[in-house]
């Protein structure tokens, strides 16, 4: 009964476009689509995080939107932050100051830390919570990722990193 | 996995409205998504169609004047209504609640239109907005029609709305921009939730009213109170409202105490 949509959409610079069902989502789109499986499913409802991409800018759960709602729209996922096999700065932070642990959230957090950067480029403490207020890490207990953020941006105390070099 | 539907994006408001007509109670409006695709995801809600409320430019609106006061479009988002700077500096109340909604993903989508059509008790744009003396403008293909929120909820999660009919716009009286404000709405835990009691005041040299959400079955209001009023008076108006009932979130005990407390806290803080 329900139509085939085309969609057209930018993902990390790239162009790609598929026919999909009208209840496809944007996270399996990606996920098995595009084969882009960075990008993690873990409540499916908007409570976790982990599927967080950013949509035109915005970073939005995509266990929530609909691919056919995407058309022209640009994609940033996981995939677009390491280039030729170098992480980027952001995920180089989060490996320095143990923000991963599973892992299992990292796409997703990454993700939401990306679009706050790029309004708040040093963002405080609360900033940071706030943008991550809804990434759930079940490892990390969260400090490592706020210090992961405040060293991506040059503002974490030294003292601190002298402690962790011991 | 969600059930089969059709997905239709209409791009004009009567389109829209037609279609809303011709598959009047197999529809449903798709604004955010944040609330509607949880619920197809649950399998709570099995519509046939969904319609993409978002690329209708009248929906998408804010504007402000003297004399109409504040109008905002269903699909304007929480985002949005927390970035403008006529609502943050005329309706602060109103840019604050939208700020609370969830978590920054959730917010960038969530929409107005669709925070009131869920109608949940806990609504954090139906308690602050009602304390505002906002209306709801209705419309379909039979016309337009401007309601009080309060009389547009009736229930849990039922409103007012008739199977052919769309929230348009949420309109703001301009007697309330520049009101004097606070509000408070206790959570479980520090990161996103729902309300387990929210309380949100406002008031002018003419009127004070207060807004609580998830203490009935629908988010309420008091009566319009004069200012500057007492407390106790304050407490006894929101007493008459409210029917918390004991669920997982809170007993109906713990609810009416927050209630009186905040209330005291919030006229502590507008005195
Ligand atoms: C994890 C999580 C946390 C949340 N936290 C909060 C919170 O703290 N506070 C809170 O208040 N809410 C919260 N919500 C609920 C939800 O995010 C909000 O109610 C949101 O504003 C819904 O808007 P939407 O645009 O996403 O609605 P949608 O899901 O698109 O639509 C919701 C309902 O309204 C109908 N609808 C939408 N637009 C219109 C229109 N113009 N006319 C008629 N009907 C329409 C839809 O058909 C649907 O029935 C939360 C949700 C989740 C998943
Ligand atoms: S999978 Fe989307 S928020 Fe949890
Ligand atoms: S590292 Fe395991 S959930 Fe965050």
């Amino acid at each position: 009964m329900s139509t085939k949509h085309s969609v057209t959409v930018t993902v990390n610079g790239k162009r790609y476009t598929r026919e999909v069902a009208g209840n496809r989502t944007l996270l399996r789109f990606l996920r098995e689509d595009l084969g882009l499986t960075g990008t993690k499913e873990g409540c499916g409802a908007g409570e976790c995080g982990a599927c967080t991409v950013i949509l035109n800018g915005k970073a939005v759960n995509s266990c929530l939107v609909l691919a056919p709602e995407v058309d022209g729209a640009t994609i940033e996922t996981v995939e677009g932050e390491a280039r030729n096999g170098k992480l980027s700065k952001l995920q180089e932070a989060f490996h320095r100051n143990h923000g991963v642990q599973c892992g299992f959230c990292t796409p997703g957090m990454l993700m939401s830390v990306k679009a706050l950067l790029r309004e708040h480029p040093k963002p405080t403490v609360d900033q940071i919570k706030e943008a991550i207020e809804g990434n759930f890490c079940r490892c990390t207990g969260y400090q490592q990722i706020i210090e992961s953020v405040l060293d991506a941006t040059g503002q974490l105390k030294p003292k601190k990193e002298e402690l962790r070099r011991v | 996995m969600l059930h089969e539907f059709s997905y239709l994006a209409p791009r004009e408001r009567n389109d829209l409205l037609q279609l809303l007509k011709k598959h009047a109670g197999q529809a449903r409006l798709l604004a955010g998504g944040t609330d509607l695709l949880c619920e197809i995801r649950l399998g709570t809600d099995k519509p046939a169609f969904l319609l993409d409320v978002k690329h209708i430019p009248e929906l998408q609106d804010i504007a402000w004047s003297e004399r109409d006061g504040l109008s905002i479009g269903a699909a304007v988002t929480c985002l949005e209504i927390m970035r403008h700077p006529v609502i943050r500096k005329k309706f602060p109340l109103l840019a604050h609640a939208a700020g609370q909604i969830g978590s920054a993903q959730l917010r960038n989508r969530a929409t107005i239109g669709g925070n009131l059509c869920t109608a949940s008790p806990c609504a954090d744009l139906g308690c602050s907005s009602l304390a505002l003396g906002a209306r709801v403008e209705l419309a379909s293909v039979r016309g337009t029609r401007v309601i009080p929120m309060k009389e547009f909820f009736t229930g849990v999660k039922q409103t007012q709305l008739q199977d052919d009919e769309i929230v348009q716009r949420v309109l703001y009286p301009p007697d309330a921009a520049g009101a004097a404000w606070g509000m408070e709405k206790l959570k479980r835990i520090k990161g996103h939730d729902l309300a387990v009691v929210s309380v949100a005041i406002a008031r002018t040299a003419k009127w004070l009213r207060v807004g609580i959400g998830s203490c009935a079955p629908t988010p309420v209001v008091t009566a319009d109170l004069a200012p500057p009023a007492t407390v106790a008076t304050v407490v006894a108006a929101a007493r008459r409202v409210i029917a918390p009932i004991d669920d997982v979130r809170a007993s109906r005990e713990f609810r009416l105490f927050m209630v009186e407390e905040f209330i005291g806290r919030l006229m502590a803080r507008l005195a």
